[in-house]
């Protein structure tokens, strides 16, 4: 029999729809991350929310303009956008059950097995973003850019989610096992701690600001907080836009050599 | 074009950390179109290796192969539309049910979704999966499992299929399913090559067999041609103890031992038995059991390769 080989767009569309099945039948897969996302939001809401928030205008404490937790908020954020992650791990699943080498035997475009878990990966990082800002929305976040601010916060994510994505996919083929791609998001931790995540720049010691000043969290962090309490404050936003959208651009070519080498028959 | 495969000195070295190692050193042969080609070996002889550079999917050091006349190499994508296959490794997502893996794999390969969802359902129905069909793959046994392998790699019809290893591993009776489906298959006109480390599986199933041993061919024919070539009777003789045994190998010229046997390979079996029974008895040597067969694979594959091959006996210990 005689088949037309099917389109790129069409390959992707089924590649994509086959991973957010298998996404949809383990549901609890994705209770970690928005769970410790939602709690670093409760928690360090409830407990620094007294000091840093109120009406606490005119005090050494004022940064968060009286809300602390438009401040707040935005380490959640950050912390769920690293579920971009998965993306290397469904790639490297698929690489050691073997359905990799199945897809190779077929008439599929390398791309299209390489960027449906990247595209998965983004549902994921959106997904797990807006049910962060809406959990924050519902307890009393309220960002000075209006509603339309959420919708930038959620664009920055949406980069900074991608880059862990194009991280974890490189991670992820280079060391060829899912722990590998796994491992790669410990990288979050020293990376949302080595920043100003609790108060601004200026308060760090001087080691800390220092290395936050080389992180590029900071720079996120930053630039969902001037959205949330300042307003569409142009060169912070800028700033956040471009560390964000600069990180995917690097991890996402990184992970394209990779995964090239890694797709070369050996 | 009479011939399906063609496969010249094929070689494949993998270069690891520790050193080369030669998977493949020199395998050749011919597949006619329509026959079932088996390739016998054990663990390790260099089979998958061998199937994963005819199916295109991994390099090929040096030598050539083709199929159906279009060169794997620089026809790969030719190829591969005209090839099915199932690997030893199956990978097969177990979180889909087998359904939605037709319908996806015939999507993949084409198909409009509506051919998409006829093409499932005769698969299911093909091999035999139409009950389970909305359940996860992950709840099969198996033989279902293998039986899904190989629907999943006739989705586009091909007409040459590679079946590495289809039944290791399985209950007699989920095997002998799979060889009525794979002998199905080829009256159809599809043409066969799977590999396997049972005998008696390639004695049922293939018309030809290559016999291949650390990366080498050491014999290829039909079954019949094979125990032929080793010509007359095996007489098989069991002691009481290894000892005697030993001894009795010492007496009797070419002949194998095995534990408490020991097996020798004679014109006639019916004429030779009581000279030897004679010659052990004179020796004070108990025979406790004698028997002659027509040689058998197994006799064939001791000859070629100075042992006997593992994978029998596994088979033999499960079929009781
Ligand atoms: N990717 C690889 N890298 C290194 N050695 C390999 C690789 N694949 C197979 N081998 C080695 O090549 C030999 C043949 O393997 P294989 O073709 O899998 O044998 P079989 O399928 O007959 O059991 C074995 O010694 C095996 O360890
Ligand atoms: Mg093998």
């Amino acid at each position: 029999m005689n088949y037309s080989k099917s389109s790129f767009f069409t390959q992707l569309g089924i590649l994509t729809k086959r991973l957010l099945l298998r996404l949809a039948r383990r549901p609890l897969a994705e209770l970690p991350n928005i769970f410790i996302s939602a709690f670093f939001l409760l928690v360090y809401d409830g407990a620094l929310g007294g000091v840093f928030g109120g009406n606490a205008a005119g005090t050494p404490f004022d940064f968060a303009n009286g809300n602390f937790l438009n401040f707040i908020l935005p380490v959640s954020i950050v912390s769920a956008s690293v579920s971009g992650g998965a993306s290397g791990i469904y790639l490297v699943e698929d690489i050691e059950s073997g359905v990799f080498k199945r897809y190779q035997g077929m008439p599929i475009s390398k791309w299209a097995i390489i960027l449906a878990p990247i595209v998965v990966g983004a549902v994921r990082v959106l997904l797990q973003a807006t049910l962060i800002m809406t959990l924050g929305s519902i307890i009393g976040a309220d960002p000075a850019t209006g509603f339309l601010g959420y919708f930038a916060v959620l664009g920055m994510a949406f980069f900074w989610g991608m880059g862990f994505a194009g991280y974890s996919v490189a991670a992820g083929v280079r060391s060829g096992s899912s722990q590998g791609a796994q491992a790669a998001t410990f990288l979050f931790f020293p990376a949302l701690f080595l920043a100003p995540t609790f108060t601004p720049r200026y308060a760090l010691k001087g080691w800390l600001e220092t290395a936050a000043a080389f992180n590029p969290t900071t720079y996120v962090l930053e630039g969902m907080r001037a959205i949330m309490i300042e307003g569409w404050v142009s060169d912070l936003i800028l700033k956040g836009f471009l560390v964000a959208g600069g990180f995917a651009f690097i991890t996402l070519s990184f992970a394209v050599i990779s995964a090239k080498t890694a797709t070369e028959k050996s | 074009m009479l011939l399906a495969v063609e496969a010249k000195n094929l070689k494949k070295t993998f270069k690891t950390k520790q050193g080369n190692v030669e998977a493949v050193r020199d395998v050749s042969f011919k597949v006619n179109k329509g026959e079932i080609f088996g390739i016998l070996g054990p663990n390790g002889a260099g089979k998958s290796t061998t199937i994963l550079m005819l199916t295109t999917l991994l390099r090929i050091t040096s030598g050539t192969a083709k199929i159906n006349d279009l060169d794997v190499v620089k026809n790969d994508s030719e190829v591969r539309n005209k090839i099915g296959i199932a690997l030893q490794d199956t990978g097969i997502d177990n979180l889909l049910t087998a359904r939605e893996l037709f319908y996806t794999t015939a999507r993949l390969w084409g198909l409009s979704k509506s051919k998409s969802k006829d093409r499932t359902k005769e698969m299911l129905n093909l091999v035999g999966l139409t009950e389970a069909a909305d359940r996860r793959v992950k709840t099969y046994s198996g033989g279902m499992k293998r039986r899904l392998d190989l629907g999943l790699s006739l989705v586009h019809k091909p007409e040459v299929l590679f079946l590495d290893e289809p039944t290791t591993g399985l209950d007699p009776g989920s095997r002998r399913v799979l060889w009525d489906e794979i002998k199905k298959l080829r009256d159809e006109g599809v043409t066969i090559i799977l590999t396997t480390q049972y005998l008696e599986e390639a004695d049922e199933l293939a018309n030809r067999i290559s016999i291949i041993d650390e990366g080498l061919v050491v014999a290829e024919g039909t079954p019949d041609e094979l125990k032929s070539s080793i010509g007359g009777d095996v007489i098989t003789l069991t002691f009481r103890s290894d000892d005697d045994a030993i001894k009795a190998q010492t007496i009797i010229e070419n002949s194998d031992i095995e534990d408490k046997q020991i097996r020798v390979t004679v014109e006639n079996g019916a004429e030779k038995i009581p000279n030897l029974l004679n010659l052990l008895v004179s020796k004070d040597i108990n025979v406790q059991s004698v028997s002659a067969n027509k040689p058998s694979l197994d006799d064939v594959f001791l000859k070629v390769t100075g042992y006997r091959l593992e994978g029998e006996k596994t088979l033999i210990e499960e079929s009781k």
